[in-house]
């Protein structure tokens, strides 16, 4: 069984810390939670909320019904009662409400402890009490969170948490499921990027803040002293992506972190490490466009765009994760493609995945990295653009026993400018022929449900998870559907597309029924499938309003 | 390595500006295997291609990004920028307030030709107030970028200017910019463009540059300024301006035993 809580309020009021208090400590017990977020390009005011799925199995997707709306505001209260399951209850944070319980968080905080600031510990209480959980697992929560403030900070809060308990437990409780063994290790797909970017050995990056990216950029931040990683706040993402470049033309991973409107200014820098054939690596964080469009939401509109960015033509690498774990190990791929390749790589994700989190089995720790591809013992007639026959040449780095030559301009083999059109063939031939190698090395999108099914989903990136579920609940009604996730999505292998189709896709069920689900108003992913030839044509599964997708959402459109 | 043969017109003052780089690195005992010659786009940017090197021949306007991206990835590498005055103070006039900001160890001499060459003769940010060319057929009416008083404002670390036309000065003033361990070094070289610049001549210039007075001191910022002020009657050349700062290279903890590409 699953239930949602959603906690809402004004931005600043504590919504987030009172959502991860309880993510952790409701793991702590063995639940799966499933955690999402929603929230206003502002610092205060607004409506926000964080929303948690409780289950006693793995989750993948959110809901849009809460049966536990614990309302901060009156705003929030109104936008978001009619928003509830039946049965589903309120929790307001005032002095009265009438279809609801109501409790003051900040008077009962000022009651137990004297101050108002401990409300989130109140609001916790509150929440474990109607949900008829035990409240020692918060308790012991609490106690190793505020350690590092005194054990005064420890008492205060754990004071606050029995009151809101007490008060709330008076109350029917929430049926709610019971703790089933999950990890209590927790990632959101903002960490499992930076995490698995550093393992693999990134030793620079280098950003221009910008939401939903900066998760990123702030978790390598953190992780800069252990692992060694310098990081630089760059005045632009001009600056950002040639920075980029210069450091992997000498020699270390680099990467940056962007969304849309950053990523549209480094195109131009993306060109130069196809021409330089330097293994760039950009994580791009999609929200809804065009222009500023909706900062804080989640979209999947920059699929063309990645695919065809930058002037010229050049081979790259996209890479498209449906979960935290698949963030951390796609990381991983994207760099290790990036430089057997010599060749940039995107990875991206969106706002609804960087913000997910969820129990994830032990990501590891430790430090890995990466093969750089660097050639030992470069000859004295070294040249480091050498045509050979896979199209990938000797790399070398400045300051050893050869000068390295690269230039943006068209070069020779030994890198330096040249206007020989013959010359010119022979090298853009050499680039070229890494995308095909590329191609005949690409990840087969991954298979779930029945082999022969009625109906098959098709997802990229984030949409997973939603999807994921869709399949099952579709199956647990006497439906029958899969799915088909591309966790790359570029370059697309015709060949292995139809390996994976074939077995449960249009050609195994000649009347299935094909729906391509994107989080975008014009079906890029489809259209892409379209263009190579893989999938004549499909249903659409289109949602562009800033939100990501629930399972129920897609079962309830399969099912209309 | 053999000379390859530049793109550059007979007469250019880029001639000169490669002949005192080749003197000036032997001079200051620079290791070209340890030496990375970065530029963006445009005649002077060409120069690297034109003497032994590593070579990072990027975007334009982009020197300063990818030599600050190479320093940083391994700061034992001597990294030089030889680029012009529209791929530095115009595309890349952001880089360029943001590396002295940082003070990031690297050399830059920007060959200041006050015009567009390699497009053929349009305003540069520098060209003078009047200066008409095919497209500002009324004579430039934007003041021209002061970049030695932007540097010093901002308290870049070494601010030198010389000439194309004062060959030993400008060794002199290369080999002082090299010998400068404190961080970002601007180097700005008056460079006459014979092909498009019919104003800034090696004449005019000559006539009105003037070797900085042996008792101006460069830590004296008010005076720097006064002397970065002066144009059109007389051209202060010298170094300009210095200020003792960290460079950002030495502020990281990370790189303080080895260079992040000894690390991996």
């Amino acid at each position: 069984m699953h239930i949602n809580l959603r906690i809402a309020g004004e931005a600043g009021q504590g919504v987030q810390t009172t959502g991860s208090l309880l993510v952790d400590a409701l793991t702590s017990m063995g639940l799966y939670v499933f955690s999402t977020q929603s929230y206003m390009s502002r610092i205060r005011g607004g409506l926000n909320w964080f929303d948690i799925r409780i289950s006693d199995q793995e989750l993948f997707s959110g809901s849009d019904l809460a049966d536990l709306l614990v309302a901060l505001t009156e705003e929030s209260l109104r936008e978001l009662s009619s928003r509830v399951t039946k049965g589903g209850r309120v929790l307001f944070d005032g002095d009265s409400v009438s279809n609801g319980i109501a409790i003051g968080f900040r008077k009962v905080a000022k009651e137990a402890s004297g101050s108002p600031l401990m409300a989130n510990s109140v609001a916790a209480g509150a929440v474990f009490g109607l949900l008829g959980y035990d409240l020692d697992a918060l308790c012991r929560h609490i106690a190793g969170v505020f350690k590092k403030k005194g054990a005064g900070s420890v008492e205060k809060n754990l004071a606050c948490a029995h009151r809101g308990y007490e008060i709330a437990a008076s109350n029917t409780p929430i049926r709610s499921p019971k703790g089933n063994g999950a990890s209590a290790e927790t990632y959101d797909g903002s960490t499992a990027v930076g995490l698995a970017a550093a393992t693999a050995g990134i030793k620079f990056v280098t950003s221009y803040p910008m939401t939903p990216s900066t998760g990123t950029f702030t978790c390598l931040a953190s992780l800069a002293d252990e692992y060694g990683i310098v990081v630089e706040q760059a005045e632009d993402e001009i600056a950002a992506i040639n920075m980029v470049c210069g450091a992997c033309y000498a020699g270390v991973p680099a990467m940056t972190t962007t969304s849309g409107g950053g990523f549209a200014l480094m195109t131009e820098g993306l060109s130069l490490a196809g021409m330089m054939e330097l293994p760039a690596f950009v994580m791009l964080s999609q929200r809804p466009g065009p222009a500023t469009g909706l900062p804080t939401r989640t979209g999947q509109e920059d699929l063309k765009f990645a695919v065809c960015a930058g002037h010229g033509e050049f081979p790259r690498a996209i890479f498209a994760p449906g979960s935290p774990e698949q963030a951390y190990e796609l990381t991983r791929h994207a760099l290790v493609t990036a430089h057997k390749y010599q060749t940039p790589a995107i990875l991206m994700i969106d706002q609804f995945l960087a913000d997910q989190r969820k129990n994830v089995a032990e990501l590891s720790r430790e430090s890995r990295p990466i093969d750089r591809h660097i050639t030992a013992c470069p000859s004295g007639d070294y040249r480091r653009y050498a045509v050979t026959s896979d199209g990938v040449s000797p790399r070398a780095l400045p300051g050893g026993d050869v000068f390295v030559v690269s230039d943006s301009d068209e070069h020779t083999e030994e890198g330096h400018i040249t206007e020989d059109l013959d010359v010119r063939v022979q090298l853009q031939e050499k680039r070229l022929r890494k995308g095909a190698a590329m191609t005949s090395d690409v990840l087969p999108p991954t298979r779930y449900g029945p082999v022969d099914a009625d109906l098959l989903l098709i997802s990229w990136g984030s949409t997973y998870g939603p999807c994921r579920e869709a399949v099952d609940s579709l199956n647990a009604s006497g439906h029958s559907a899969a799915l088909l996730h591309f966790a790359q999505v570029w370059p697309l292998n015709p060949k292995v597309v139809r390996q994976a189709l074939g077995s449960s896709g249009p050609s195994a069920n000649r009347s299935a029924r094909t729906i391509c689900v994107e989080n975008n108003a014009t079906g890029q992913f489809a259209s892409l499938l379209r263009e190579r030839g893989i999938l004549a044509t499909c249903d659409l599964f289109l949602k562009y309003d800033g939100m990501p997708f629930t399972g129920e959402e897609i079962m309830g459109r399969v099912i209309e | 390595m053999s000379k390859r043969e530049t793109a550059w017109c007979p007469g250019c003052g880029n001639i000169q500006i490669l002949s005192s780089l080749d003197k000036a690195i032997e001079e200051a005992g620079i290791d070209r295997k340890c030496m990375v010659l970065v530029s963006g786009i445009g005649q002077a940017a060409k120069l690297p291609h034109y003497t032994p090197s590593n070579v990072f021949n990027g975007l334009h306007g982009r020197a300063l990004p990818a030599a600050t991206g190479i320093k940083l990835a391994n700061h034992e590498l001597e990294v030089l920028i030889t680029s012009g005055d529209g791929d530095m103070y115009g595309e890349g006039g952001n880089h360029f307030i943001h590396a002295i900001r940082r003070n990031i160890g690297i050399k830059a001499l920007v060959h200041n030709n006050q015009v567009y060459g390699l497009t053929k003769g349009q305003a540069s940010p520098t060209s003078d107030l009047g200066f008409e060319t095919k497209i500002q057929t009324h004579g430039v009416a934007s003041l021209p970028f002061n970049p030695l008083s932007i540097a010093i404002v901002e308290r870049c670390s070494f601010v030198a200017r010389s000439f194309a036309g004062d060959k030993d000065h400008l060794q002199e003033m290369m080999v002082a910019a090299f010998n400068h361990k404190g961080g970002f070094a601007l180097l700005d070289i008056l460079q006459p463009c014979v092909s498009f610049n019919t104003k800034n001549t090696y004449q005019w210039y000559r006539e009105r540059v003037r070797h900085v007075d042996a008792s101006h001191d460069p830590y004296d910022q008010t005076h720097a300024l006064k002397l970065a002020g002066k144009w059109e009657e007389e051209i202060p050349i010298g170094i300009i301006y210095k200020d003792d700062r960290p460079s950002f290279e030495s502020q990281l903890p990370m790189l303080s035993e080895k260079t992040l590409c000894e690390q991996y």
